[in-house]
């Protein structure tokens, strides 16, 4: 049987009907929760570890997603903790906890229903964003305008500036790729940024 | 997100004994003495209004003020009845005969009158009067009842504290009603349910801190 057929609210008797489970021991969650009202923690164990995949199968009747769902088994055994004096022993236990169920499930529709509002699915432009040469059509000129800049340099400062800059190469493997010494790349690298701050600023290539 | 067996084994750990809560019929008993309590000593300190026994003869004043005295203890019962989980949210639906009564017979006397001009220049209305009575009262009744219903914070139960609200008006209206000429009815209304829309408006944006905080406790 379900928790109880004596206390009937619209939800919680679509949830009882669509519930298969034919036992719901009532009666001794009631008994479990009364001990733990006491302190004894063996009983409250027990208890929650009873009503957990209650619960769980509440949840999931409302919600598809697995992480949502053990959110709200998470949150309804706090709500339990922190109103644990509220319940009445003489009273079906069934109810009280579906109720709480009840809340908690709501709120969780309330929080994916901001989450919708304040966030979007991502779509295909999204995901050239952080390839900023993929976009960005703003700054299209001034990377022409570098590039421009970038060949009017000698060739040994023009490398340096392509491997190390722009390709983000460490010194090591630009040394292994151009046959240049480390040292040499680093004058180079120098000598090449001067000249492009030069070549830039006086604006020569624009 | 921590599993829930773990979930399981901290609450398990935190175990402290509660006292379990009286039944909601014994606790708005309590309230409801205490705020005629309130109402005794106020009646007492200030005395009743001047044409307090010519206003029992009068029939809209006595069914006035028994309909608010309804809607007080109606609103009560359901404040407490309400701030369980499993109790039904029709409960809600008992003050509602007494509080159209009581607003149908209320005035706005009260409201018109804030300042007034004397031969000896400004002083105060009996409004500002009224309204000094009317915080004495209904603070210690609304922040009594709000502390009794804190249980019933995690469950976000706006319902409840609206019908705590209805309740303290209710009982203030009806001890102004003993003590001023004037019928405050709508000032006090409004002050209270004012009151009471902070209350909801503040507990739903720092609910989930209060929860954590109740959570922590336990």
């Amino acid at each position: 049987m379900p928790p109880s057929s004596t206390h009937h609210s619209p939800v919680l008797s679509v949830v009882e009907a669509s519930l298969t489970a034919p036992r719901v021991p009532d009666v001794d969650w009631s008994i479990l929760m009364a001990r733990a009202q006491g302190g004894d923690a063996v009983a409250y164990r027990r208890l929650l570890e009873e009503i957990a995949p209650y619960v769980r199968s509440l949840a999931a009747k409302w919600c598809r997603e697995p992480d949502q769902v053990e959110e709200i088994v998470q949150d309804t055994l706090l709500t339990i903790h922190a109103i644990r004096q509220t319940y009445d022993p003489a009273r079906p236990f069934g109810p009280w906890l579906a109720a709480i169920t009840r809340r908690r499930m709501a709120d969780q529709l309330r929080r994916n229903g901001l989450r919708r509002q304040r966030e979007g699915p991502l779509t295909r432009e999204h995901e050239t964003f952080p390839s900023t040469q993929a976009n960005n059509p703003e700054d299209a000129p001034e990377r022409r305008a570098l590039g421009l800049a970038i060949n009017q340099l000698p060739l040994g400062q023009r490398q340096a500036i392509e491997l190390l800059k722009l390709r983000e190469m460490s010194l090591k493997e630009a040394a292994v790729t151009t046959g240049m010494s480390i040292t040499a790349l680093k004058v180079a690298t120098h000598r090449g940024l001067k000249a492009l701050r030069k070549l830039l600023a006086g604006g020569e290539v624009r | 997100m921590i599993p829930t067996p773990d979930l399981i084994d901290l609450l398990a750990a935190r175990l402290t004994p509660v006292r379990r809560l009286r039944g909601p019929m014994t606790r708005a008993a309590q309230w409801l003495l205490l705020a005629s309590m309130v109402t005794v000593m106020l009646v007492v300190a200030h005395g009743v209004r001047p044409d307090f026994w010519q206003c029992l003869l009068d029939q809209s004043f006595v069914v006035g003020t028994a309909a608010s005295v309804g809607t007080g203890i109606g609103a009560a019962l359901a404040a407490f009845l309400l701030s369980l989980p499993d109790r039904s949210r029709r409960w809600a639906l008992s003050p509602l005969p007494p509080l159209a009564v009581w607003l149908s017979m209320i005035g706005y006397q009260c409201l018109s009158n804030w300042v007034a001009f004397d031969p000896d220049g400004l002083r105060w209305g009996e409004a500002a009067r009224c309204f000094s009575t009317l915080v004495m009262v209904s603070l210690p009744l609304a922040l009594t009842i709000l502390v009794m219903l804190r249980h019933s914070a995690p469950l976000r139960s706006a319902l409840a504290t609206l019908m705590a609200g209805l309740s303290v008006s209710a009982i203030t209206a009806t001890v102004l009603s003993l003590i001023h000429n004037p019928d405050a009815s709508i000032m006090v209304l409004a002050w209270n349910l004012g009151t009471v829309a902070a209350i909801i408006g503040a507990s739903s944006t720092i609910g989930r801190r209060f929860m954590g905080l109740a959570f922590a406790r336990g």
